[in-house]
């Protein structure tokens, strides 16, 4: 399959990612009247190869890059203005603005990154590059990873828990799949969600986790063909689960998140499971998902749920 | 509506949890697959099911529903209301079809959870 037709495959997975959902903030920006010589200090301290130049307000007045620094370096005007050097001519992006737009961006003008901003010019983040491979991979992620090796290549702290995957031995909560019988799905759920309310976390995320759980570990029971575990991990921001088995895998991962298809048997959907909306359901109810998968080697799915800020 | 009234509507059995009646109900929801009753997921939401086997009530205290009523006149497994009984959970069950339990009860006032 050619690169075209396979952007044309996902095309529709794509199609709803805007600039807001794969920019990142905040963005450090420099004012107008700083010395460039502040602004190559910030770029070195952040390695950063371009920052945007803003007003009181964060309206954008241009930006700043490294070939900017090397002309006032060759030049001898390092200590004027940003204003006097920066860029002016900013080529920006519509928070608004979809994925494909972007994309054409990129390709038409050759910039490493661009700013985004709301209708008004105000700053709202900033977009490379390496954003936007992020937010396709994220949206693949939000479903599937299919390989171990594309996490570690990525440079950014792209697992949930940045460091070492987490130990099984050091999670706060665990409970053993260890049936394939579908009438006990959801006993694990139920038993984390116990455990959740037990420790004062808030009613919605109890609930949420418990039926992300639940759908979760019915797919163990009805699809891995093996045991599986269901971890816990609790974090002052967060609440990490995992939800592993070592079976037979996902294998067509593009049926899987369909929803409404399944490869359930004719006993489990008697049995009320099988619908094929498990997946679909889980990220409804999630903060952040990701299903890593291969055949034959396992499921892992991670889930996310942040929580509140203060946590009485 | 309090789900005694909805009760009265379907001429409902009451099979446990009938402490559970006075409490105020708005939105109803009807589903077979424990899938789509994790969608519907409206905690306070009281659920139409022809789903008759255990799984279905912990499928409802996960989701934190109100009550569940079995349509049809089905016989329910024995472990089904006992399960249910353990947990105080409200399980009733009427002899109307799905459709003429949902009909009644959206007449009556009841709203699906599409709906404001």
């Amino acid at each position: 399959m050619n690169g075209e037709s396979r952007l044309a495959k996902y095309a529709s997975l794509f199609e709803e990612i805007r600039a807001r959902d794969i920019m990142k903030t905040p963005v450090t920006t420099l004012p107008p009247d700083k010395k460039i010589s502040h602004a190559k200090e910030m770029m070195r301290i952040k390695r950063f190869s371009g920052l945007p130049v803003v007003d009181d307000e964060r309206r954008l007045l241009g930006i700043i890059t490294v070939e900017d620094i090397i002309n006032a370096l060759e030049f001898g005007r390092i200590d004027e203005p940003i204003q006097e050097l920066m860029t002016r001519k900013v080529v920006a992006v519509d928070v608004d603005e979809r994925l494909r737009d972007i994309v054409r961006k990129f390709e038409e003008f050759r910039y490493g990154r661009f700013p985004v901003v709301n209708s008004e010019n105000v700053l709202q983040g900033i977009i490379s590059r390496t954003d936007i491979l992020d937010g396709v991979l994220e949206k693949f992620d939000l479903i599937y990873i299919h390989d171990r090796k594309r996490i570690s290549a990525l440079e950014s702290d792209y697992s949930f828990i940045p460091g070492d995957k987490p130990s099984d031995d050091k999670a706060d909560f665990h409970y053993s799949i260890s049936t394939n019988d579908i009438d006990s799905a959801g006993v694990g759920a139920a038993i984390l969600k116990q455990f959740l309310a037990d420790r004062k976390f808030p009613a919605d995320i109890a609930r949420r986790a418990g039926v992300a759980v639940y759908e979760a570990e019915a797919n163990v029971i009805i699809h891995s063909h093996s045991a599986g575990d269901i971890f816990c991990y609790l974090h002052d921001d967060m609440v990490l689960i995992r939800v592993v088995d070592k079976g037979v895998g996902i294998e067509n991962i593009e049926l899987a998140m369909m929803g409404g298809y399944s490869t359930a048997s004719d006993y489990v959907r008697e049995r009320g499971f099988g619908a094929g909306m498990g997946i679909p359901n889980m990220k409804r109810f999630v903060d952040k998902l990701a299903i890593i998968s291969e055949k034959n080697g396992g499921t892992q799915v991670e889930m996310i749920f942040y929580l509140p800020e203060q946590r009485t | 509506m309090i789900l005694r009234e909805a009760a009265r509507i379907l001429e409902a059995e009451i099979l446990s949890g009938e402490g559970k009646l006075d409490a105020e109900v708005t939105y109803c929801g009807a589903a077979d697959m424990m899938s789509d009753i994790l969608a519907l997921c409206r905690p306070n939401q009281l659920v139409l099911t022809g789903y008759i086997y255990p799984q279905v009530i912990r499928t409802a205290l996960i989701s934190e529903l109100l009550g569940l009523v079995v349509v049809r006149g089905k016989s329910i497994p024995p472990e089904t209301v006992e399960f249910a009984r353990q947990n105080n959970f409200l399980l009733m069950r009427t002899k109307n079809f799905m459709f003429t339990a949902c009909g009644k009860l959206r007449e009556a006032g009841l709203k699906g959870v599409d709906e404001r």
